[in-house]
């Protein structure tokens, strides 16, 4: 044990004093939150150049309640309240006379305009958009822009000529819009969570308000914190291994500690520089949680089960990723190694969303409770607001342990045999062999 | 007390057979040399009695107990190819092989061999900083560190200069002075002549040769002529009674056939040409080496 802690020591040092290891540290959660930070810095940060939209109604009904939304639109939506900055563009509609002859040519024309840029985009409202019946081509309204399917203009579009569309059927069905002025009032469907009774003061509380944060945010970021502690130690054990091996420095270590010793040196040292990892980031995300007063949405009783999950991730990973870079005899093994070894820790990164917006549903439950994804999976769930019922967790980790056992083992018997082979490439056959034959 | 026991070891590779049921006794505090060509078994053999590799059958048997971890704890082993951690200082690189074998504080004694090979100033310099030769004594050193009491090196003077050599033959010898077995393997016949208490041949997994110097020369016979001359090789040729000529360029060593006259043979070359210096002797360790493993032992072996 003494040779253990000796050598994963060093693994750990090794690892932790290198400049990678700490621009890593802070490169990581920047990247792979770097998505979210630039939605949140760039969210306002919009074009403000004005917008000439044509409008071919076909209605001839529609056309001057657009060009009456624009321009109270201009007038009160454009310029910052307080500052008088512009932050949004003017829109400016151009109502142009249908071609009942040319439609066709019509649109090229119009589109032309757009291509020279004199024209932003055109909207055509079809000639049936107020009663739609039998042909559905005519009440079509179509919106052509250089890009359309992702464009603010469309999407704002579509309310004026909507609210008009709506007040010519209700005055074609003989009520007088200003009769029925909350017709058009939508009302939202609020998510809130269980009540429950106040243990302290016995009172029935309030639930709370669900938020996307607590339900979707937290327990992704749970559980990427997780993926990038096991990303930050697994796969430089492939490589280190794989680096002993070639430099012959593993000869020289197995004349003072036994293989196993060497490969469970390699997984300790590993998870010592998750803990450090994991520490900093936890430690940082509970201050800036804080600084923004959102420690309520954090799940702290799930701190626990996530460093259980993730020490035993590092172990099965880790001994599997040491085992393969035992087969590697040059860097190139290595690299075309790196994807396999990895793969059960990525595989949940592909199926989080659908199980992090139904964690109790059947596939959720099923995904978590196979042991390679189970660390991943099940602390996702458990992040989320509702939790998990109790049994799964335990069952989880007690699947997780006999597969970690289980790898451990297997990797044992590959590395024990591996290390010492040179020029043997890491082919499949080889490695079934050593795991099961030695 | 043995230091090394190897009782009819077997270690196969596949096919290949790497040692054939070797036995071997190597008495505790001499120095003994392994030789063999390359690929004859030394390093496989080395390894088993690291416990590295398990023998497939046979016993072994060092510092008087079957191989376990403590005992290993007890050998010091550099194998042929080198392996330090490139990135690691020095001094920091040998304290950690050192406490990997021992438990006391190895601090004190890595500065004393720094300081005995001449590497203080790269105490705190990254291995890969360091010149091949270098890097030899750094690895040597984190063999003998925790001062083991069999000492294992594979091929430990390749690749240093004579100074270097000779530093560590010094300490090779020094640690037999103290008590220590040492076992070294190498391609270099006239070190294993000078140093070694005992020589053990190897070929094909087989042992082939195992006793002193003397008496390995003993099995043959005096029929080996070293001889300086001014001429050089060509003055040699076609001299009846000589078998074979091995041309050192300064020096020939002449192998005689059985029932040939040595004094009739000096007389023929005195004939032709001049003679600085002679010596009827025994075959070298290399010459031995050749007559077992070289070409004529093959052409014999086929024939």
């Amino acid at each position: 044990m003494r040779r253990i802690l000796l050598f994963a020591r060093r693994e750990y040092k090794a690892a932790v004093k290198t400049k990678g290891f700490i621009i890593g540290l802070v490169l990581a959660p920047i990247l792979m939150g770097g998505g979210m930070i630039a939605f949140v810095l760039l969210k306002d940060r919009v074009d403000t150049t004005d917008k000439r939209l044509a409008v071919v109604d076909r209605t001839g009904k529609v056309a001057e309640a657009l060009v009456a939304a624009a321009e109270n639109r201009n007038a009160k939506e454009i310029h910052h309240p307080e500052t008088g900055k512009k932050v949004r563009p003017s829109y400016y509609i151009e109502v142009v006379t249908p071609s009942a002859s040319d439609p066709k040519t019509q649109r090229l024309e119009l589109s032309d305009r757009i291509r020279n840029g004199s024209l932003y985009a055109f909207v055509e409202i079809g000639p049936d958009a107020i009663h739609p019946g039998k042909d559905r081509e005519a009440s079509r309204i179509l919106f052509y822009a250089k890009n359309a399917a992702m464009d603010d203009l469309r999407s704002w579009v579509g309310g004026p000529i909507n609210d008009r569309l709506r007040e010519l059927r209700l005055a074609d069905a003989g009520i007088k819009p200003s009769d029925v002025k909350d017709l058009f009032y939508w009302v939202g469907v609020e998510g809130m969570g269980l009540v429950s009774v106040d243990k302290e003061t016995g009172t029935i509380g309030e639930g709370r308000s669900a938020s996307p944060v607590e339900a979707l945010v937290i327990p992704i970021v749970i559980m990427l914190l997780m993926f990038l502690m096991i990303m930050m130690s697994v796969p430089g054990m492939l490589h280190s291994v794989m680096e002993e091996k070639t430099q012959r420095i593993a000869e020289v270590l197995l004349g003072s500690i036994r293989p196993f010793e060497f490969m469970m040196a390699k997984v300790l040292g590993g998870i010592a520089v998750a803990l450090t990892s994991s520490a900093v980031y936890i430690v940082g995300g509970i201050l800036v949680v804080r600084y923004m007063g959102l420690e309520e949405y954090v799940p702290f009783q799930l701190l626990p089960w996530f460093f259980a999950y993730m020490l035993l991730a590092i172990i099965m990973f880790g001994a599997w990723a040491a085992a393969l870079g035992s087969t590697c005899s040059e860097a190139k093994d290595a690299q075309s190694l790196s994807l396999p070894t990895m793969l059960p820790a990525f595989f949940p990164m592909f199926i989080y969303f659908p199980i992090a917006k139904e964690p109790m549903g059947s596939f959720a439950t099923s995904m978590s409770l196979i042991p390679p994804f189970t660390p991943l999976l099940m602390t996702l769930r458990l992040g989320t607001p509702g939790g998990v019922p109790a049994w799964q967790p335990w069952v989880g980790l007690v699947g997780v342990l006999l597969f970690t056992v289980f790898f451990v083992w297997v990797g044992g018997r590959i590395f024990r045999v591996a290390i010492l082979m040179q020029g043997t490439p890491p082919k499949l056959s080889n490695i079934l062999r050593w795991a099961f034959r030695g | 007390m043995a230091a090394i026991e190897l009782e009819s070891i077997t270690k196969t590779f596949g096919k290949h057979t790497a040692v054939d049921t070797l036995s071997l006794s190597v008495p505790e505090g001499s120095v003994y040399g392994f030789i063999g060509p390359n690929g004859s078994g030394k390093t496989t053999t080395l390894r088993m009695i690291m416990n590295i590799i398990p023998p497939d059958s046979g016993k072994i048997k060092v510092l008087g107990a079957p191989l376990t971890p403590s005992t290993t704890d007890r050998i010091g082993y550099m194998p042929e190819e080198r392996g330090l951690y490139r990135r690691m200082k020095v001094r920091e690189l040998l304290q950690f092989f050192g406490s990997l074998k021992s438990e006391n504080n190895v601090k004190t004694k890595v500065d004393q061999w720094l300081e005995r090979l001449d590497l203080t100033a790269w105490a705190n310099k990254q291995v890969e900083t360091l010149s091949k030769g270098m890097a030899q004594k750094v690895q040597f050193i984190a063999t003998v560190v925790a001062e083991p009491e069999l000492v294992l090196l594979d091929e430990p003077f390749t690749g240093l200069d004579p100074v270097n050599t000779d530093v560590i033959k010094d300490a090779i010898l020094g640690f037999q002075a103290r008590g220590a077995t040492v076992i070294f393997s190498t391609h270099d016949m006239s070190m294993a002549e000078k140093m070694c208490d005992f020589i053990f041949m190897i070929f094909k997994g087989k042992k082939v040769l195992d006793g002193t110097l003397s008496s390995i020369q003993d099995k043959y016979a005096t029929d080996t002529l070293r001889i300086r001359i001014g001429d050089g090789a060509g003055a040699l040729q076609n001299i009846d009674g000589i078998e074979k000529v091995n041309d050192f360029g300064q020096m020939q060593e002449l192998r005689l056939a059985p029932a040939a006259d040595p004094q009739k043979i000096l007389h023929e070359i005195l004939r032709r040409t001049t003679v600085r210096s002679f010596d009827i002797t025994k075959p070298s360790l290399h010459d031995i080496f050749i007559r077992i493993a070289g070409p004529e032992a093959k052409e014999v072996n086929h024939a």
